[in-house]
């Protein structure tokens, strides 16, 4: 197998963009080109996720986007798995590098959302859930997971301004970074006081509706050693499911599809959690960062909350997660999220994330997945 | 009958349809094709009662479209008595989480354009 690497990131702003979606993903693929120093011609193929091209009217973007690029002759294909589609994407551009398929690849996720109205897009994220025994009666997917928070609640005792403590220390993280969609410090009480979406959760529990788009460029070790750029190692790539449904799972408070890809992720880098020195996790809503701190290792099951409520996983702490600011602050246009954390975990590699960078950070992972983790992606990077 | 439909069909008269493993005895919704545990595509099909327990559940104040008319309405997972299953559906009147304590005993009643639909038992 080839190491694969990543030689380059571009990624538009986060937020309520004017921008058309091929637009958004033509940009983010250019500046990403720009950064790695290649030319369109030196990619041998494109993966292109994104789950509602629908709404702005385009769906098979693959080719669309080669011809803006200008190597309509080149390979694509467009994925969707749901908030998971970024990182899935990846592990498309990963696997076929490092089989040695192609020497280099673009990846690039993209959504466009805003444009449309809180109804529809509720109604289409849910078509993300199992829809016969979910979205059928009512599920939203705020709703899914405050179901979950309501158990861990149950079981361990949690309560809401623990959870509430999550989206304050993200918020805090995503007001250092510039293109991120929420740039507001909040306060556990704006929090607490914020309207019910699904109850337990509230407004500022949940990520907002975002568009945007990230790009990579992911190559073999060779290709980024001669086209000079600054590169970082994928050390470990890990992949994982899970029933469907809530009402499937052993636990409702293990995601398991997170056990299993970090699992094997771990293993192919030969570390443990305790090496990791930052994450950028799926916090669609807050309880799904405690619940991912927990599959993924950093704190035992039921200790997730403990981790955040004691600081442990801010910026400064022993395990800072998400110091982009998270799909909570930072936003989450599903099918760019999985692509964005690696556009950050590239920055914070090469010294290039400005104020929220982790100092001496050089092991740092990403993970996300789809609806409530029935699809999930881990990997590893390591600074060079 | 589809899968589907015959899980609807036993909702629509408070029931859950269920798979069992005719090789491992293993316990599915009835939806399911092949045997989790073994593998196996024979099941022996049966009707349950649709009774149970709150597993977990919440409260949506912001519907998807055709449920606008019905919020606030909980979406709620039942364990199912006598079983390591669960069932998930739409229960209306609820406004508040004391109109709902996780473990509070509840039931199928029926299954229309809301999904199984639940009430308290
Ligand atoms: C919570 C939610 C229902 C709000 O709907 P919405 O259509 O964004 O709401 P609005 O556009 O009416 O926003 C109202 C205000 O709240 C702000 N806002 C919206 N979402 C927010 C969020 N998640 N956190 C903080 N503020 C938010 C908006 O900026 C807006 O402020 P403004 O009036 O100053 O511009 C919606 O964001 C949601 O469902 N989020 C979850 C998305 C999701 O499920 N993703 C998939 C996860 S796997
Ligand atoms: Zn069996």
């Amino acid at each position: 197998m080839e190491t694969v690497c990543v030689l380059g990131a571009g990624s538009t702003r986060y937020g309520r963009l004017d921008e058309s979606l091929v637009e958004m993903i033509a940009n983010a693929s250019a500046d990403a080109i720009d950064d790695a120093g290649i030319v369109p011609g030196d990619i041998g193929a494109a993966y292109i996720s994104n789950v509602f091209g629908i709404a702005d009217k385009q769906v098979h973007l693959g080719p669309v986007i080669m011809s803006r690029l200008g190597i309509p002759e080149k390979p694509s294909l467009s994925i969707e798995s749901a908030c998971g589609s970024g990182s899935v994407s990846f592990r498309e551009a990963y696997a076929n590098v490092a089989a040695g398929f192609y020497d280099a690849v673009l990846v690039t996720g993209a959504e466009k959302v805003t444009h449309t109205t809180t109804a529809w897009t509720t109604t289409y994220f849910a078509y993300c859930s199992d829809f016969f025994y979910e979205g059928s009666a009512g599920a939203s997917f705020p709703g899914l997971f405050a179901s979950m928070a309501r158990a861990y609640m149950t079981e361990y005792g949690a309560t809401e301004e623990d959870f509430a403590r999550v989206a304050v220390k993200n918020h805090e993280n995503g007001l250092l970074n510039p293109k991120a969609h929420l740039r507001k410090k909040i306060t556990v009480d704006d929090v607490l006081g914020s309207a019910v979406v699904a109850s337990p959760l509230k407004l500022y529990d949940c990520c907002p509706f975002s568009d945007g788009a990230s790009s990579a460029i992911v190559c073999n070790e060779k290709f980024a050693k001669e086209h000079g750029g600054k590169y970082v190692k994928v050390i470990g790539s890990g992949r994982g499911g899970s029933p469907s449904a809530l009402q499937d799972r052993n636990h409702i408070t293990t995601i398991d599809s997170t056990v299993s890809a970090s699992k094997a992720a771990y293993k192919a880098a030969g570390i443990t959690p305790k090496d990791v020195d930052f994450a950028e996790v799926h916090d669609c809503f807050t309880i799904a960062e405690v619940v991912n701190s927990e599959d993924l290792g950093f704190a035992k099951k039921g200790e997730g909350i403990g981790a955040a409520r004691e600081g442990r996983t801010a910026r400064n702490g022993d395990i800072p997660l998400n110091p982009s600011g998270g799909l909570k602050s930072k936003g989450h246009p599903i099918g760019a999220t999985g692509v964005g954390q690696v556009v950050e975990t590239y920055e914070q590699l090469t010294g290039a994330a400005g104020e929220r960078g982790i100092k001496g950070a050089e092991i740092g992972l990403t993970h996300n997945f789809g609806a409530t983790g029935a699809s999930c992606a881990v990997h590893i990077f390591q600074s060079v | 009958m589809s899968g589907q439909k015959a899980f609807s069909e036993s909702a629509k008269s408070g029931k859950v349809l269920l798979a069992k493993c005719s090789k491992c005895g293993e316990l599915h919704l009835g939806t399911v094709m092949f045997c989790a545990k073994c593998g196996s595509r024979k099941f022996d099909s049966q009707e349950v009662d649709a009774r149970g327990t709150v597993a977990t559940y919440t409260i949506i104040t912001v519907p998807p479209d055709g449920f606008e008319k019905y919020a606030p309405y909980a979406w709620v997972v039942m364990a199912l008595d006598g079983t390591d299953l669960r069932i998930s559906g739409f229960m209306a009147g609820i406004a508040s989480p004391d109109d709902l304590p996780v473990g509070v005993r509840i039931r199928v009643t029926g299954d229309d354009e809301r999904g199984v639909i639940m009430e308290r038992d």
